[in-house]
């Protein structure tokens, strides 16, 4: 069993972020605002609220050495906030979109952040220091549906992508003057901005939730098919496997170390893939152990009482009976759909992480006395 | 005759849960606006695969998902006349009340006599758990409701007819 904390911080989580020294915690309360709450004495106050958009706010990512914060939304805009004094002062960023903008991620080295959108193009913003703002170069005519969610390389160069059409893709994001030509990387160093490197066309669903391992050998990626896909030499001649679920689809993943990833969704209880020797993934495991509850609710009631049960219970239900009546019994009791990890500088593989999901919790886990775990 | 109705909810049920997967999605065709995909159906890559669930010919139910919503639309049984105009006017009475029920539609689906829309705001708001019991449990009262309305009917028939013939004794 893992060590958990929960901590329930609002009503409804759409995504969180961790500031560089995991003191201050950035989440969308599923409304317009960024919170950031500051743990102090064990509790959690409310120390910053950001409000510059008019939507939800759908993407949040905070730059570990830069320490700013990028929030994107559904207005179709973004904004890059830095903390001067004791106050988050947004800078513009054209993004020159149309339609929302529906994730973000900061690159490795914090010079630029990929914007994914529902005008099936992805947004690559680099600083512009003489106006003092952010542009964006634009990969367009390559998606054909909404991009779901974005990953940088370890490379700061290549880009994967998910989309609503199924497929993932990697894209090259070099800028010039913003990026360095490595004269020792061979092929991603050629293609100029916004070449396709390759396509994946795995799922016949919905994709989300694409990672890349820590050497930026492997890709992980999930389909609304319940299945997962791992992608190994990502180049001319990738080599997939599929691992498919017998549970509700997942929505994110994370890669513990190179042959461990940890995927959650739908099921509100987070799944452990596991590589072995020959390369060959796997699902090992729940990381909270779930009794098999047979739920079959005996409802004696009348139409009318069962009108008022719906209505006086459902609404409110989810902290009084979360108990009994969740299927698995475990921490969260809405979908997950936000997992971080949470990175000790000077070691390699993750031991905490985070997640996030729609019951408005936040919940750490530690994997510290999981030994199979952290090969 | 309960057999097949244990089989039937459990197996709605259990499309339900699998269907029940919903996220918030902003409009793909209109910008800064949020609908419901299933509705919308512009957009034929965010609309999943129709299932229709039959109990028998007369009985059946239709379930369709998308990314950010789901349509379940039901068929009652209606044995005869009476049990047709019973059950239009009982559903048409909670349809108009649709506010009060937050997941009903207020129009069924063309060929179905009664319909729901659920969308992700729904799953946000309350326990997808929750939801899934109580549209099983409308399906299961509403048999229950109209064979009691049609018993009511018929026993007030034959008592208005008694009294009235009282008179020609």
């Amino acid at each position: 069993m893992s060590a958990v904390s929960v901590h329930q911080l609002s009503q409804c989580i759409t995504c969180h972020a961790w500031s560089p020294d995991h003191s201050m915690i950035a989440l969308c309360p599923n409304n317009n605002e960024v919170h950031i709450y500051k743990m102090s004495e064990d509790k959690w106050e409310r120390a910053h609220v950001l409000q510059k958009h008019d939507q939800i706010v759908s993407g949040i990512d905070w730059g570990s050495t830069s320490n700013k914060i990028v929030t994107v939304s559904h207005d179709r805009n973004s904004y890059v906030w830095s903390l001067e004094g004791s106050e988050w002062v947004p800078t513009l960023v054209i993004l020159r979109l149309n339609r929302a903008a529906l994730c973000t991620q900061w690159s490795p080295q914090e010079n630029k952040f990929a914007v994914g959108s529902g005008a099936k193009t992805v947004c690559i913003c680099y600083y512009e220091q003489e106006n003092n703002w952010w542009v964006s170069k634009l990969i367009r005519k390559r998606h054909n549906s909404s991009v779901t969610s974005v990953s940088w390389h370890p490379n700061n160069i290549l880009l994967a992508t998910t989309s609503t059409d199924g497929k993932c893709r990697v894209f090259s994001t070099f800028i010039k003057g913003v990026d360095k030509r490595d004269s020792k990387a061979s092929s991603s160093s050629e293609a100029k901005f916004g070449e396709q490197i390759v396509q994946l066309d795995l799922s016949y669903s919905w994709a989300f939730g694409v990672k890349w391992s820590p050497s930026g050998n492997t890709l992980a990626y999930v389909g609304h098919n319940s299945m997962i896909y791992f992608v190994d030499d990502v180049g001319p001649s990738p080599l997939a496997q599929n691992v498919a679920l017998r549970n509700l689809p997942l929505r994110d993943v994370l890669f513990i170390s190179e042959k461990v990833v940890i995927g959650v969704g739908y099921d509100c209880n987070p799944m452990v893939f596991a590589a072995d020797e020959s390369g060959i993934w796997s699902f090992v495991r729940f990381l909270v152990e779930t009794k098999t509850v047979s739920s079959a609710p005996t409802y004696g009631s009348q139409f009318s009482e069962a009108f008022g049960k719906f209505y006086g219970q459902s609404k409110y239900g989810a902290s009084n009976d979360g108990m009994d009546n969740s299927r698995q019994g475990g921490v969260h009791h809405n979908c997950i759909n936000c997992i971080l990890p949470l990175k000790e500088p000077g070691v390699a593989s993750v031991r905490r992480f985070s997640t996030s999901g729609l019951d408005g919790k936040v919940v750490i886990w530690h994997l510290g006395n999981q030994e199979d775990l952290l090969r | 005759m309960a057999s097949t109705l244990r089989l039937y909810s459990t197996c709605i049920r259990n499309t339900l849960e699998a269907a029940m997967c919903l996220q918030n999605f902003p409009c793909q065709e209109v910008e800064r606006h949020n609908k419901p995909e299933v509705e919308l159906k512009t957009s034929p890559e965010l609309i999943l695969n129709p299932v229709l669930i039959c109990r028998n010919e007369a009985e059946k139910c239709l379930i369709e998902t998308s990314i950010n919503s789901l349509r379940i639309s039901l068929k009652v049984k209606q044995a005869d006349e009476l049990e047709n105009i019973l059950t239009k006017k009982f559903l048409r009475f909670l349809s108009m009340r649709a506010e009060a029920f937050q997941v009903l539609r207020r129009k069924p689906v063309p060929g179905y006599d009664i319909s729901f829309l659920i969308t992700n705001y729904h799953c946000e708001d309350m326990q997808k758990g929750k939801l899934i019991d109580f549209i099983i449990q409308f399906m299961e009262d509403i048999d229950k409701e109209i064979s009691e309305l049609k018993m009511s009917v018929n026993t007030r028939g034959r008592l208005v007819a008694a009294e009235f013939l009282k008179q020609f004794i």
